[in-house]
């Protein structure tokens, strides 16, 4: 049964009568891929990666040029050197996997390993870079969605009424008064600046008379717009704002166009983030096993995935920080 | 290459690996001074890209060749990474069947998002477009960043 089961599968059909052989099958062996089924699988599951990432990539272009108005880098206080060190971050990461399956490959496990531990710390790093650069937006009230997200389109009625509504929180309030009822001597230069600068706000908001100009020039004394351009330094285009002098006053924002930025910022970096954690969970569990040339298959995988996480930020790291 | 011995079982006996024994050592590629020398250029074109941002760049009125410039130097840079630290390079040609499909999807599904999202602000009703950022949002914001800096010059004299 089984010997016409596999006639049927050779190229010559399964009648074999008129052959010397006997009923026995010359077996042709037909090679399959010339890699192995594991490193297969990684391939199909990195091209539809590559699909998804390019789904989120594109759409994020396609965003962003067809905005009417999409804010600059320094905007949306990002930093492109922070940007940088990270893409270096990834890159000595993709070098150190390479070097451990090197290592494995000429069976020296416990080297591999050191390159393992280098790998897993590198990729924490990159994490930990990413998640200051989450508090910063954070705390300049850059959110991907409205109830923490405190950030404007344009300056408008609704911007006004939205921070109208701030100042009259009683906390704030109670803020406001210490602050009018301090004298200057105990306050910094910056502090009777910003001092000065709340008072004239709050009298333009609740101006019944007030401008579109008006209300500009409070979005710009609560959170102005960096001047772009060069400069280089991370300080160079951050402009100072109320926001910025007294911490606990968090009035609303304005970016023009930055909550379509900040939708795209955290989906984009979110994912990509995502991607890293598993793939530092992959290395942690490989650390336990012995990184001879048996594991030499898995580090490939397992690197080729990481590889694939470096090349994604290869692209994600121009595409929102220097464009 | 060895070709494999004639053999009627299974590539791998239980407990062995896989891809070691599917695979016939080729550790011959790459090779210590291959990577260090992709890595050496990967940080130089990081750099390069960076500089687009620092004030020696020329093309600072045409954002455009800036734009052109990184996506070529990114577009390098993953090449290297993905020719030489995932192997494609030494890889038969099974990777052209599955890279070439994938990237072509690729670029297919963010043309055909052009149509709907990226005209998007052509076709958006005159009610959409008043509470839609626009430029002139941030001019209006740069003259009065303009304005209160005059002021703040004239009570420092």
């Amino acid at each position: 049964m089984s010997s016409s089961a596999f006639a049927a599968d050779t190229p010559f059909g399964h009648d074999d009568h008129g052959h010397d052989d006997h009923g026995h099958v010359a077996l042709q062996y037909q090679p399959g891929l010339p890699l192995s089924r594991g490193k297969l699988i990684m391939w199909l599951f990195l091209s539809t990666e590559i699909m998804f990432f390019a789904a989120l990539l594109g759409s994020y272009v396609v965003l962003r040029f067809g905005a009417l108005q999409w804010p600059k880098p320094h905007h949306v206080h990002l930093s492109e050197p922070i940007g940088a060190f990270n893409t270096f971050v990834l890159i000595c990461s993709s070098v150190t996997v390479v070097l451990a399956l090197e290592a494995a490959r000429a069976n020296r496990a416990g080297l591999a390993k050191l390159w393992m531990v280098v790998t897993l710390l590198l990729g924490m790093l990159f994490l930990g870079v990413k998640g200051y650069e989450y508090a910063a937006k954070f705390d300049h009230g850059i959110y991907p969605a409205k109830p923490l997200g405190r950030i404007y389109e344009k300056p408008d009625l609704y911007y006004a009424s939205a921070v109208r509504e701030r100042l009259k929180d009683p906390l704030v309030l109670e803020k406001i008064a210490e602050l009018e009822a301090a004298s200057e001597a105990d306050l910094t230069a910056e502090q009777v600046a910003g001092r000065k600068s709340l008072a004239d706000i709050r009298r333009l908001v609740m101006d019944p008379d007030q401008q579109a100009f008006d209300i500009a020039v409070v979005a710009d004394q609560v959170m102005p717009l960096p001047a772009e351009g060069p400069g280089g330094g991370h300080d160079a285009g951050h402009a100072h704002g109320l926001n910025d002098t007294f911490d606990w006053l968090r009035l609303p924002a304005v970016i023009p166009g930055g909550n379509m930025w900040a939708s795209t910022y955290f989906l984009l970096t979110g994912f990509h983030a995502v991607h890293v954690v598993v793939g530092l969970i992959v290395f942690a569990v490989l650390l336990g096993y012995q990184l001879g040339p048996a594991a030499a298959g898995m580090i490939e995988n397992a690197g080729l995935y990481w590889h694939f996480v470096d090349l994604v930020w290869i692209f994600l790291f121009p595409l929102l920080y220097l464009f | 290459m060895t070709t494999p011995e004639p053999s009627h079982g299974p590539l791998t006996r239980p407990g062995e690996l896989t891809d070691d024994a599917a695979h016939p050592p080729h550790a011959s590629h790459g090779g210590l001074g291959v990577y260090l020398a992709v890595f050496v250029a990967l940080c130089l074109l990081t750099t390069m890209s960076f500089l687009t941002y620092s004030p020696y760049w020329p093309w600072r009125d045409e954002p455009q060749v800036g734009w052109a410039f990184m996506m070529a130097v990114s577009c390098t840079k993953a090449l290297l990474v993905v020719l030489f630290f995932m192997h494609v390079l030494w890889e038969a040609n099974w990777k052209y069947v599955l890279t070439i499909p994938a990237a072509m999807m690729a670029i297919f599904l963010t043309i055909m998002l052009v149509p709907d999202i990226g005209f998007r602000s052509r076709m958006v009703s005159q009610e959409r477009l008043l509470y839609m950022a626009r430029p002139s949002d941030e001019a209006l914001l740069k003259r009065a960043a303009t304005a209160a800096e005059a002021t703040a010059g004239e009570a420092g004299h």
